[in-house]
């Protein structure tokens, strides 16, 4: 098999590789900064130089040439190489920083460069503690700047576009971004203009950079050049707690990360998963942060009078278990969601069937030509699959309808049916409608009783998306029923696990009077003398995977390890 | 060492030809003929092979500064296979100092068209792109004129003498920047794209122009080859210095009496270029640097020219190169640091900003050369120049931040004491 020696040590490849991805893929470490691992490569920023020879092998036999002391005889490269554009080959030899001080001078005096004209105000960037161009100069750059001559001065707070916000002088013209526009997005909205060390990123004169993507560039810009407009100056990131989840505005699911401070969603950032998204997302699932923090229902409501007024969760659960119990089971309705979890969903499905109403039905939220054949799917929803793998009733707009002017009690799940334009609120006239719900909608001023659940953001649970794939979210953040510590779906972030009592950051604001449906479905199930008893997401999973053929073997820990499951399509017809 | 005949040397590239650029003339002095042979002459010129190996053989050295045989460069592109190739022809000169093929463009356009159908059909190309920078407009509407001309006379289209050979010739513009010149980076100006020099491997001749195989070479060496088609490469072979033979133009400019190109054999001694060919140094004044070959090559002292001739061997004794063969000659009273002031601020100005130690780095050099040429400078600013040239060489993907940095080097080392003789003088007295 080939072989490489890097600093000394012996590595086997197979395959073609790329110097730099390889090294990186044996947990070692060069610097670099425009290298990106999804874009072509540039090697314009110098960075990753490190020396590289090949042994000397007799023309004649094939063998290598040894020395005096029996050791391969290396013919160096005359110059550095930057790593990133050279390609491994059998018996190449690497020297990195490490083990080469011109290698290690190399990297410093890039960093050097890259430094002279950095305006350095780390303070006052958003980027800051999680700047590779800081980090590096950390590890690697010069002790003291000898730059005594005035710095190139360049556009500052240009609104780049609706969502993006350019600082020119941060900028080390790494390219990372027009490389995104050019080769990922395909808008090919941004170039470098300008010319030397005045070079920086731009729109072409008078147009907008309103890519679909376009903060992906913030999160691969290596400074605080690209800023997100929205979360500009809102947190720095030590201060905050970095959750993995799934995007749920959109049935593609990206894989994303919730960044926390004090119970709110402050951003949400891709999180790299090379069968979903890669490292991208589009800007409209990012914008979602703000359903978990705004318009939230807090406490039970209740229609009184055409008012709807805060009730307790006493009287919630005693309203709905008389208003079930008042009627034939033939006149209640369930309706599940394509926007909530599968977990939700089974458990409402569970209820259903233990009060003999029959299987919940859904619509799709699915519209045509909606989705861009990239990271946007035509579906609205996260887990249409996961209702029909469930084997939930799939309803047209119509039949739900008329479904729903058939019943007397309506249970419903999660969906705003009325902003979707299939029901209007005089079709909830007529019935007692409950609804359980995260975020305040014209839907939830039409119902009669309103239950508030926990959003993505505060529950573990999994959904399938538009390609089967079943993922699932952690826990980010705390409710009044949901505790951090106690919580072992909660993600652990900085403080958690390095904070003391002092840093006085378990604040009580910002924590939403909701439950996750299953602890209010079991609660209602004690009232009703049912045997729903659930507490977590994975309870309710390692339920329904033994329950439903589709899910089988699937629980919590194989969908981490994998970083999600595919379901196969064959299962789908197998319907118990 | 046996010195250079070039007194009795007869032009032959610009020769004293009056409406040379006019195709009748050109006809007239055995203009075409070499095209028109290999074309035509099946026995003489079994194919585009035989062409390439008579270009090898006569070991043109390429005239754009790197001195890469031509011939030699031909045969690096692949076999045809059907698909595109080009010839994309280099007339960007843009380095201060030079200014030669502006000659041939004025003089003789039509030698170098010539030798660039000669080339494309030694490499099987049907495409041929002439870049010229775009201060270069009256030498564009010439080149458009003179192509034109070619057309019309069957030299250039469908079918040449009916050999099946069929080529097109389109001029391009540059649009003012010296980094087009980089044979990629004019390449990305010939997409339509912005002039980034692109990462070598994979070379033009593999991936070129369109991702298609490409040649580029200079326009005076291209205008060399219908002479060595016409007069075999033992004749070319023959003229001036062995290890860099041919005639050269010599662009000579600066304190002297006569500036301007000179064709001559290359060889000739630095000092009879000066006070022979150029008519010697203006108002009598001493000699004090020469900068052979445009403005990035190493300056040489008046005191080490002795013996000096211009051709790569012997340049590289004194430390420097051949480049362009663009002259620079400077006489007692010119102030170094002003003067390398002004090549680091060309530089400085002309970098694309690709790669950091280009980038970051031109700008330094110079505003640091502007502290000291404004009297603010002190000694340790001399070593910290030196330092970041050092960090500058051999570590970008093109040679721009080795252009930037030579100079500087060099005229510190060879003139320090001047440049010290402008720094403050240290408060930390020595004892």
């Amino acid at each position: 098999m080939p072989e490489v020696f890097i600093d000394g040590k012996r590595f086997e490849y197979e395959g073609d590789h790329q110097l730099l991805q390889f090294i990186l893929d044996q947990g070692l470490e060069v610097p670099f900064l425009c290298y990106h691992p999804s874009m072509s490569i540039p090697a314009n920023c110098r960075q990753c130089m490190v020396k590289v020879g090949q042994p000397v092998r007799d023309r004649e036999s094939g063998d290598f040439e040894l020395d005096e002391n029996g050791e391969r005889v290396i013919r160096w490269f005359p110059k550095l190489q930057t790593s990133c554009n050279i390609q491994v080959a059998d018996g190449m030899v690497v020297q990195t920083q490490e083990t080469d001080d011109l290698v290690k001078r190399a990297q410093k005096d890039t960093l050097e460069f890259i430094l002279a004209n950095h305006p350095l105000d780390c303070p006052i960037c958003d980027q800051a503690g999680e700047c590779p161009l800081q980090i590096q100069t950390y590890k690697y750059g010069p002790e003291g700047s000898r730059f005594e001559v005035k710095k190139v001065h360049k556009p500052k707070r240009v609104q780049l576009g609706p969502r993006v916000v350019l600082d020119a002088e941060r900028c080390i013209n790494c390219t990372r971004c027009v490389r995104f526009t050019d080769e990922i997005s395909e808008s090919h909205q941004l170039t470098i203009v300008s010319r030397g060390d005045k070079n920086y990123p731009m729109t072409a004169p008078g147009r907008e950079f309103d890519d679909e993507y376009s903060l992906n560039t913030v999160d691969i810009c290596p400074v605080g050049a690209l800023t997100s407009a929205d979360f500009r100056f809102k947190a720095r990131v030590w201060e905050m707690n970095q959750t993995p989840s799934i995007d749920i505005s959109n049935g593609k699911g990206c894989n994303i990360d919730l960044w926390t401070r004090d119970n709110m969603v402050l951003r949400i950032t891709p999180r790299f998963n090379e069968d979903v998204n890669d490292h991208w997302m589009p800007d409209k699932g990012r914008e979602a942060y703000n359903i978990f923090n705004e318009n939230r229902i807090s406490r039970p409501v209740q229609k009184l009078d055409d008012e709807q007024i805060k009730s307790s969760w006493n009287n919630a659960l005693e309203t709905i278990a008389e208003q079930i119990e008042n009627v034939d089971s033939k006149d209640v309705l369930f309706i599940g969601s394509p926007h909530a979890s599968v977990e939700e969903n089974y458990v409402l499905m569970q209820m259903a069937n233990l009060l003999g109403v029959g299987i919940p039905s859904f619509t799709t939220d699915i519209e045509d030509g909606y989705g861009d054949g990239f990271l946007i799917s035509d579906d609205h929803a996260p887990n249409t699959n996961g209702c029909r793998l469930l084997g939930l009733q799939e309803e047209s707009p119509a039949q739900l309808k008329k479904k729903v002017n058939g019943a007397k009690v309506v249970l419903l799940l999660n969906d705003k049916l009325v902003d979707r334009n299939v029901l209007e609120p005089s079709d909830f006239s007529d019935r007692f409608v409950v609804m359980f719900a995260t975020n305040k909608s014209e839907t939830t001023t039409a119902v009669d009783l309103l239950v508030p659940i926990t959003t993505a953001a505060e529950h573990a649970a999994s959904y399938v998306n538009v390609d089967h794939r079943i993922q699932r979210t952690i826990a980010a953040k705390e409710t009044k029923y949901t505790n951090r510590r106690l919580d072992i779906e909660m993600s652990e972030g900085r403080l958690d696990r390095y904070g003391t009592s002092f840093d006085n950051w378990i604040t009580e604001d910002n924590k939403v009077d909701c439950m996750p449906f299953w602890n209010f479905a079991s609660q209602l199930s004690g009232r009703l003398g049912l045997t729903i008893e659930f507490n977590t997401g994975r309870d309710v999973m390692d339920k329904l995977s033994e329950e439903i053929p589709a899910f089988k073997g699937v629980d919590y820990t194989s969908i981490d390890e994998q970083s999600g499951i595919v379901l196969s399509n064959k299962e789908e017809n197998v319907k118990s | 060492m046996s010195s250079v005949d070039w007194k009795n040397y007869k032009p032959v590239l610009i020769p004293d030809v009056k409406d040379l650029h006019k195709i009748d003339v050109y006809e007239k002095n055995g203009g075409y003929k070499a095209f028109k042979e290999i074309l035509t002459d099946k026995k003489k010129w079994e194919g585009p092979k035989a062409v390439v190996n008579e270009v090898k053989a006569a070991n043109i050295r390429g005239r754009g500064g790197a001195g890469f045989n031509a011939g030699l460069k031909w045969s690096f592109m692949p076999p045809a296979d059907g698909g595109a190739r080009y010839l994309a022809c280099n007339g960007d000169e843009s380095e201060p100092g030079t200014f030669k093929d502006r000659k041939i463009f004025e003089y003789n356009p039509h030698a170098f068209i010539e030798g660039a159908l000669i080339a494309a059909y030694a490499m099987e190309i049907t495409t041929i792109y002439v870049y010229i920078r775009g201060e270069y407009k009256v030498y564009i509407d010439m080149m458009d004129k003179a192509i034109q001309d070619a057309y019309d006379k069957g030299y250039i289209g469908k079918d040449i003498f009916g050999s099946g050979y069929s080529v097109d010739f389109h001029t391009h513009s540059g649009a003012g920047a010296y980094i087009c010149g980089e044979e990629t980076s004019m390449l990305e100006s010939l997409e339509g794209k912005r002039g980034y020099p692109r990462v070598k491997p994979p070379f033009p001749a593999q991936k070129g122009l369109w991702g298609r195989p490409t040649t580029i070479n200079n326009i005076e060496t291209l205008a060399h080859v219908p002479n060595v088609i016409n007069k075999g490469a033992n004749w070319f072979a023959s003229i001036g210095a062995e290890n860099h033979p041919g005639p050269i133009l010599y662009g000579i400019s600066g304190h002297i009496n006569q500036p301007g190109v000179y064709e001559l054999p290359s060889g000739v001694p630095v000092l009879d270029l000066i006070h022979e060919v150029a008519g010697g140094m203006r108002n009598g004044k001493k000699l004090k640097a020469v900068i052979p070959g445009g403005s990035s090559t190493p300056i040489m002292r008046a005191d080490q020219l002795e013996g000096i001739t211009m051709d790569s061997e012997s340049l590289r004794e004194v430390g420097t190169m051949l480049g362009t063969a663009g002259m620079v000659i400077m006489d007692e009273d010119t102030d170094m640091v002003d003067m390398l002031w002004r090549i680091s601020h060309f530089y400085h100005h002309e970098s694309c900003g690709q790669c950091t130690p280009c980038r970051d780095g031109t700008g330094w050099l110079e505003k640091i050369l502007l502290r000291i040429k404004n009297g603010d400078g002190e000694i340790k600013d001399l070593d910290l120049l030196l330092d970041v040239t050092t960090q500058m060489e051999g570590r970008t993907i093109c040679a721009l931040a080795d252009a930037a940095a030579w100079p500087v080097r060099h005229t510190i080392t060879r003139f320090r004491d001047e440049f010290e003789a402008r720094c403050k003088k240290s408060i930390h007295a020595v004892a």
